[in-house]
């Protein structure tokens, strides 16, 4: 099966079309979280937690690096987790 | 079959690219976060006069439009060029709804006397957003640059390189947003 080519697949639902449902999904959890208005260390960190998954699968699902193999493999998964890391740092200080 | 390739899609060129744009963002972030550190209650105090409605409508956008320009490069490959064309028309449409929004919130805060110089938080808020739109808007550039060459048949199942480095662009800017969007307008 060629990973790259999702939307060719010759599925009901293709599964790219199942991980954009997943997207819009995740980014309506996270506005609902903002607007309900609660806060805190452990809810700031879920919201963070939804971007990073959702980065992950453009970059695997959309851009097509899943099926890259290599050093070009890790480009997009080492640069959500450095702002990623760097931003729970800077929550967990002020907590 | 093992479809594993040793380079991502598109011009290595793009890429490298791609990597420069990430890390000036990165580096933004990471300033953003530390600032707020030091000055927690007035970022989270104007953080609340923001627009999380309209930052929604342009999450959406930029999500759908990746979609449409993935399935865009899709159809390329099958060397389906109308369709290509329809995808990467409505992807650009898509883009001009996050701009339309943006600049509204822009002159919302302009006609509020809010600019660079209001307070550290407006300060990243404004700097932040306006470098991502400015992508954006570069973004829809060369989306346009694709489509009117997929249109002039330059793309086609053996060579579409192009469409490949232009949705790399636009998937980063895309990235880009999701991380914005909840560290910026919703994280307190």
């Amino acid at each position: 099966m060629n990973k790259t080519r999702l939307a060719d697949q010759p599925y009901l639902i293709r599964p790219c079309t199942i991980v954009y449902i997943l997207l819009i999904t995740l980014t309506i959890l996270s506005w609902l979280i903002g607007k309900s208005g609660i806060s805190g260390l452990h809810v700031a960190m879920l919201v963070l937690l939804f971007a990073l998954l959702k980065g992950l699968l453009i970059g695997d699902y959309f851009m097509g690096l899943r099926s890259v193999r290599g050093l070009w493999r890790w480009p997009i998964i080492v640069w959500l987790f450095v702002p990623g890391s760097l931003i729970t740092w800077a929550f967990f200080i002020t907590a | 079959m093992n479809a594993s390739k040793e380079y991502p899609p598109g011009d290595l060129a793009m890429w490298i690219f791609i990597l420069a744009e990430l890390l000036v963002f990165a580096l933004f972030f990471a300033a953003y976060a530390f600032s707020r550190a030091n000055n927690v209650e007035l970022f989270n105090t104007f953080q609340q006069t923001l627009d999380t409605d309209s930052a929604l409508i342009n999450t959406l956008a930029l999500i759908t439009s990746s979609y449409f320009v993935m399935r865009a490069v899709a159809d390329i490959r099958q060397n389906r060029q109308v369709e290509c064309i329809r995808w990467l028309l409505a992807a650009l449409s898509m883009g001009a709804v996050f701009l339309i929004v943006k600049s509204g919130e822009y002159v919302h805060h302009y006609s509020a006397g809010i600019n660079l110089r209001t307070n550290t938080f407006y300060m990243f808020y404004l700097s932040l957003t306006f470098f991502h739109f400015m992508h954006v808007l570069l973004g829809m550039v060369i989306l346009s640059a694709i489509t009117v060459k997929t249109w002039l048949g330059d793309y086609s199942a053996t060579e579409h390189t192009g469409v490949e480095t232009g949705a790399s662009y636009w998937h980063m800017v895309d990235i880009v947003w999701l991380i914005l969007f909840p560290l910026v307008y919703i994280m307190k």
